[in-house]
């Protein structure tokens, strides 16, 4: 069983106006909806459908996800940072779940 | 000797069910004329321009479970100058959509990369709309490996 | 259920521990001060799911009338080649559809080029370039021969024998030289990758030790808590291995020789009988528990340059079988390890769009994760994954052919540094 723990890689420090990048991935089958079981049953898709990320409450960057989307949905993007702050990243499930998780980080 | 317990027969059972082979899908596939329609939505019939995308995708992959994809933009990404989205499609998986990703000037740079599912031999085509309405696209195509005997 | 399995367990343990008081220290930590102490270890019992049954969603082809690595069954070669009647009359066009079949044994695109079959869509290399054999000056006794049974013209082909091993039928056979007899002109290819002879090798350039790169990282973090969870015992594998670091070096000296069980142990056995001698738990090898400390004990030892025993006397006998057997033709297709792994044969070439690796290399980053399944692989599953796949029968992961297989394996990453988890298709 996949654990839904995110996994993340961003900066701790950055100086000010700095390009940071930010790695993202989260634990999920990512069900296509397409495949069938051993005994021959359509298994019903379940994806990460969103993904944001937010810098001290204003939008950096988000993803609508499709099935094509690989497992385990990896997310690489940049944020440039002029404050310190928190990143607040959500990862939304077809079935509603939000899984939220925060980063902070020391501009200077 | 010891006999399968039910949680051995379930780990067993399993392999079947966690495989998320590509080959399992259905073997219906997407037509380009549906990952162009996909793009006439997003562009709203617009035309798109040629050039400032970047795309970065394997010539080869061994196999199309996951293939790492990455896209940048050339943009300065400003308050009055940057990209707002970027669209990417396929035009031989079961169906075109793969994601959209939305930027903003905090973004710094218009970059995602990701890891996508491809079913077989296929273009990857990028749209990016930038904030003052104007489109832009590329596109790469990637083979999918054919494996040798089955391993 | 859950208590009558615990209550199964914790009896089995005591019964293992009663069978195993005779000559081995149960706990080294309470034990007299000793020059070399030897792991606890479960002598009794399978260490894998018994009776073995194959994989579900894996081919499921009886191959008992073939080679394995246990037993000798396949047909012997036949002595000389079979006499043709006056000229092969073939429907070409089958011969074509035959030639690019992926579902009959890889296909014959799977070693060569040939011209417009299959599109050239990504054919090896294995073998000779066909796509001027019409014009070679090959008669049609020696082109049907060559492919019902290579071996009457060259004993040590790679070639499978698709005829005396019942991969083609005759008619099937001449339907394939009909075509063969079409092939008058290079191939044209769509694309120069589509070449073999140009196409690049693949380089494995991610981060295998970068856990958002990698979910086979992730097995660590399970194998962690497994580390320090009690078992039926009471003891947990902490209980005794308080600093981990301490086996910094012992996986880079794995598979090994035990003379209590008379086989070659690897990690993954060793794990299994360890721990039903130590804490109680019954981790049967290619168990996700079992995979996971296999997994951390190896990526302890990342690093270390493998190095295994071959030379007492027990370790060196393993080694000669081991060796010997990779040299076993097997299956239907008639492989041997070395057919595919040797560079003297189709090592560092194509079959299909798959590219060969020779046995260096092949054994340091084990186990590893598998993209295209979604889940990490001990060297025991790659084996018998290999197996199936040239359509031989596998044995089950404790076989102690496979420890023998596994001893001369490592003996050919000698040198090379431990790097596990690996990631690869």
């Amino acid at each position: 069983m996949a654990d839904a723990k995110p996994r993340l890689k961003v900066p701790k420090e950055a100086k000010k106006g700095e390009v940071i990048e930010l790695k993202t991935l989260i634990a999920h089958v990512m069900e296509t909806g397409l495949r069938k079981d051993a005994s021959g049953k359509i298994v019903p898709r379940k994806i990460i459908n969103k993904f944001t990320c937010e810098f001290n409450g204003k939008p950096v960057f988000s993803a609508d996800l499709e099935p094509a989307v690989a497992a385990n949905p990896y997310l690489q993007f940049n944020a440039k940072v002029e404050e310190s702050g928190t990143f607040k990243f959500t990862w939304v499930d077809d079935d509603g779940t939000v899984t939220a998780t925060e980063e902070k980080i020391t501009v200077a | 000797m010891q006999t399968m317990t039910r949680r051995q027969a379930l780990v067993l059972g399993t392999g079947a069910l966690v495989t998320l082979t590509v080959a399992d899908v259905s073997p219906l596939l997407a037509t380009p004329a549906e990952a162009d329609a996909e793009i006439a939505k997003f562009t709203g019939g617009k035309a798109m321009d040629q050039g400032k995308i970047s795309i970065d995708l394997p010539e080869i992959a061994e196999n199309g479970n996951t293939v790492p994809l990455s896209i940048i933009v050339d943009s300065p990404m400003t308050a009055d100058n940057y990209v707002s989205d970027i669209l990417v499609v396929a035009d031989g998986n079961p169906r075109p959509g793969i994601a959209t990703f939305h930027l903003t000037p905090l973004s710094g740079k218009a970059t995602a990369a990701t890891r996508i599912r491809l079913q077989t031999t296929e273009n990857i085509i990028v749209v990016a709309k930038t904030s003052d309405g104007k489109f832009f696209t590329d596109r790469k195509q990637v083979k999918v490996t054919i494996g040798g005997c089955g391993g | 259920m859950e208590t009558r399995k615990r209550n199964t367990a914790i009896m089995f343990a005591a019964a293992a521990l009663i069978a195993i008081v005779g000559g081995v220290t149960l706990f080294p930590m309470h034990a007299p001060a000793q020059a070399k102490k030897q792991a606890p270890l479960a002598l009794d019992g399978a260490a894998s799911v018994t009776p073995w049954k194959r994989y579900a969603g894996w081919p499921t082809r009886d191959e008992s009338m073939f080679n394995t690595l246990a037993k000798l069954a396949s047909p012997p070669a036949p002595k000389e080649a079979r006499k043709v009647p006056d000229g092969i009359t073939g429907d070409a066009a089958n011969g074509e559809k035959l030639v690019a079949d992926r579902s009959r044994g890889g296909s014959c695109l799977a070693c060569h080029v040939m011209g417009p079959a299959g599109k050239a869509d990504l054919p090896g290399n294995v073998g000779p370039d066909l796509s001027e054999i019409g014009n070679a000056g090959r008669d049609d006794e020696w082109l049907f021969n060559y492919v019902n049974d290579a071996r009457v013209y060259n004993p040590e082909t790679v070639m499978p024998p698709w005829g005396t091993h019942h991969l083609f039928n005759d008619q099937e056979i001449m339907d394939i030289v009909a075509f063969l007899k079409t092939l008058k002109a290079p191939a044209k290819f769509r694309s120069v990758l589509d070449d073999p002879m140009k196409r690049p090798a693949p380089v494995e350039t991610r981060d295998n030790l970068d856990d958002l790169q990698n979910p086979g990282m992730w097995t660590i973090d399970r194998a962690k808590d497994l580390w320090k969870a009690k078992g039926p015992t009471g003891q947990s594998c902490a209980s005794c291995h308080a600093s981990e670091a301490a086996l910094k070096t012992w996986a880079a000296g794995m598979p090994k020789w035990e003379p209590r069980l008379n086989k070659v142990l690897g990690v993954e056995e060793f794990v299994y009988r360890h721990a039903k001698a130590t804490t109680g738990e019954s981790w049967l090898m290619q168990s996700d528990e079992n995979t996971a400390l296999a997994v951390y004990l190896r990526f302890l030892a990342n690093g270390q340059p493998i190095k295994v025993d071959i030379t007492s006397p027990g370790a060196k006998q393993a080694y000669e079988r081991g060796k010997a057997l990779s040299g076993r033709k097997l299956g239907q297709l008639n492989f041997a390890c070395t057919d595919c792994h040797d560079k003297s044969k189709a090592g560092l070439k194509w079959i299909r769009g798959q590219w060969l690796g020779e046995q260096r290399g092949q054994y340091d980053h084990f186990p590893t994760w598998r993209t295209s399944l979604q889940t990490v692989w001990d060297i025991r599953k790659r084996f018998q994954w290999c197996q199936v796949n040239i359509r031989a029968d596998e044995l089950p992961p404790d076989a102690k052919e496979y420890g023998d297989l596994e001893l001369y394996l490592a003996s050919a990453n000698a040198g090379l540094k431990m790097n596990v988890p690996g990631i690869r298709h």
